[in-house]
């Protein structure tokens, strides 16, 4: 069994001997780690589920772009099922236990069994820490004088170009993801940002982390302009970017907890922003001026 | 009337907000901001199987000095407010 630390919690993939996933695995070698007796999850391979139908509790937007497509939860646990997008053929389907201690995964389409497996992995990550003040949240990342700024917004808004104005014009710059970044509030009650080894388009899978500058939405706008946003406004930005499911009164109670950490914590703004270099003088204008 | 399922109250920094967490409200993208009053209110009502107009202007004639047609009409208010925003229906 490989076993990986991210954020620092470790988890155990176990794939048979000479699986083709086993040579597919690069971007979780920066996260690899030494065996450990309590992995907060193990997920392994399966040639068949006995554990199906169920309720179905969530079913995705057609258009949504989400590779979750529905879920099930079942007498014994969940049922995830997964596809590139709704609407395209079903690549996998994943039980999970009830508290998401491990996960078996149906493959279905071997082209997409790195797709399949990276979902499986991010869900089962998102749901099991959800109790650990770990947010696994969807946001482009820059580190700058040694802090981690998010920029947040629907996928195709512009974090990750906002990021790449970021290093072109903004000195000291560097890239830590560039799609899911994990989040935690420490038992100090700061907020630390850590690399991951999912990051979207971008091949990004830093294991590394450093305290939270700031949060920013990002907003599609005819000029530059950046504000701060109100608890309730931040409450919003953050809830709609992070990963988990609310409808589970426990997981629901636990992300309220952790996002309310977040927003006492840590300053959030909205950027209206054009694509262009004068965007990233505004923002680490006000940004990096925090922190001086 | 009655409040939609799949909605939650909670308190964030001191403040009262209703996020929609349950599997039925899945699709709604809105949170919404609710005065003291209006929190008040909804905690006692989201317990009930339904209610009506005229039991808001009672809670709010037990927790406030408030003259009744002013209640009555700050209860219809609300019942109105809540329908359109979609977290409460008839």
């Amino acid at each position: 069994m490989n076993y990986y630390k991210v954020a620092g919690h470790t988890f155990g993939v176990k794939l048979p001997d000479g699986d083709p996933l086993c040579s597919q695995l690069a971007q979780y070698e920066p996260f690899i780690s030494p065996a450990v007796p309590d992995p907060i999850f193990v997920l392994s391979l399966a040639d068949s589920l006995d554990d199906e139908g169920g309720e179905l509790v969530y079913s995705g937007e057609p258009q949504s772009g989400e590779p979750i497509v529905r879920l099930f939860s079942t007498p014994g646990g969940w049922i995830s099922e997964m596809a590139i997008c709704p609407g395209r053929p079903l690549s996998a389907k994943l039980f999970m236990e009830k508290d998401f201690s491990a996960g078996k995964l149906l493959l279905l389409r071997p082209r997409e069994a790195l797709f399949s497996l990276n979902n499986a992995l991010m869900l089962l990550y998102a749901f099991r820490t959800s109790g650990m003040h770990t947010l696994e949240m969807h946001a482009s990342v820059i580190v700058n004088s040694g802090r981690a700024f998010l920029w947040l917004a629907t996928s195709g808004t512009g974090k990750s170009t906002h990021s790449s104005l970021w290093l072109k014009n903004v000195p000291g710059s560097k890239l830590l993801n560039d799609d899911n970044p994990i989040v935690r509030v420490m038992e100090d009650g700061h907020v630390e940002v850590f690399g991951s080894p999912w990051s979207g388009k971008t091949p990004c899978y830093k294991n590394e982390h450093y305290p939270a500058g700031a949060f920013t939405r990002i907003r599609r706008a005819d000029h530059n302009a950046i504000a701060r946003l109100n608890n309730f406004e931040a409450y919003a930005m953050i809830y709609s970017s992070s990963s988990g499911f609310k409808f589970d009164p426990k997981m629901g109670d636990d992300l309220h907890s952790t996002f309310e950490k977040v927003v006492g914590a840590s300053p959030c703004f909205v950027l209206d922003c054009l694509p262009d270099a004068d965007a990233a003088r505004v923002s680490s204008g006000t940004l990096l001026k925090l922190y001086e | 009337m009655k409040t939609k399922k799949g909605f939650k109250m909670r308190t964030l920094l001191g403040e009262h907000i209703i996020v929609a967490e349950g599997k039925e409200q899945v699709n709604f993208n809105k949170m919404i901001s609710l005065n003291e009053t209006a929190a008040y209110l909804w905690e006692a009502v989201d317990k009930r199987d339904s209610f009506t107009v005229e039991d808001l202007r009672d809670l709010l004639l037990a927790e406030y000095e408030v003259e009744e047609d002013i209640a009555a009409k700050d209860a219809k208010a609300i019942a109105e407010r809540w329908k359109e925003i979609g977290i409460a229906e008839d």
